[in-house]
């Protein structure tokens, strides 16, 4: 607890607040947005604001994984553009950046 | 508004969602909740939370089997579950 980070600490005092994500650089890119209740898209991202509310075009929802999907491939649907709400983005990364790997957390049956 | 004023230190090329959320006013859009619900309704209006004034608006529930809710008239969206907005959206057509 005694590296909380104070206004006077290193810059001096930050009177206006900065984001601490810069979506600058992937823009024109493919993202991928989780949302809060387990919602996917998938969209080139076209804008943004500071509330971290989206635009993506040519976006992609990825519907939520069931028995079915695991064995057929997940589903998705086209949504075209979209505006996304920041309020309830978890996460955002570029598409190019995953991978789906195999369950690393199984135990095997004794 | 706050929001705008924020964006000078962004490119100011980039397409800002609340104006794009904006042009829409008065034509159909599509908005998907949080949970499993989707909302098609005619946009009248929204405010800094993005809660929404919707007219002639369809509700659909997508569990089970695509149940639908056709209510007239205007509804009061609350913002605070709203994840998407796709604009001239017609809803889950085929499902």
């Amino acid at each position: 607890m005694s590296e909380v980070r104070k206004p006077q600490d290193k810059k001096g005092p930050h009177k206006k607040k900065e984001s601490i994500l810069d979506l600058a650089p992937y823009l024109e890119k493919r993202m991928r947005v989780k949302f809060n209740g387990g919602r996917e898209a998938s969209g080139i991202l076209k804008g943004y604001d500071a509330l971290l509310n989206l635009v993506l075009d040519g976006a992609t929802e990825y519907l939520k994984e069931t028995e079915e999907t695991l064995k057929s491939g997940q589903k998705t649907r086209p949504l075209g553009l979209v505006v996304c709400r920041g309020t309830n983005i978890v996460t955002i990364c570029p598409q190019d950046g995953i991978e789906q790997i195999a369950n690393p957390f199984l135990q095997p049956d004794q | 508004m706050a929001a705008n004023n924020n964006n000078t230190a962004a490119n100011p090329s980039t397409l800002l969602p609340l104006e794009l959320v904006d042009k829409c006013i008065g034509s159909r859009m599509h908005m998907t909740m949080n949970n499993d619900r989707e909302i098609v309704g005619v946009l009248l209006g929204f405010d800094d939370f993005v809660n929404m004034v919707l007219e002639d608006v369809t509700e659909y529930e997508n569990t089970p089997e695509g149940r639908r809710v056709t209510k007239l008239d205007q509804i009061l969206l609350s913002g605070k579950n709203i994840t998407m907005m796709v604009p001239g959206g017609e809803g889950p057509v085929g499902q």
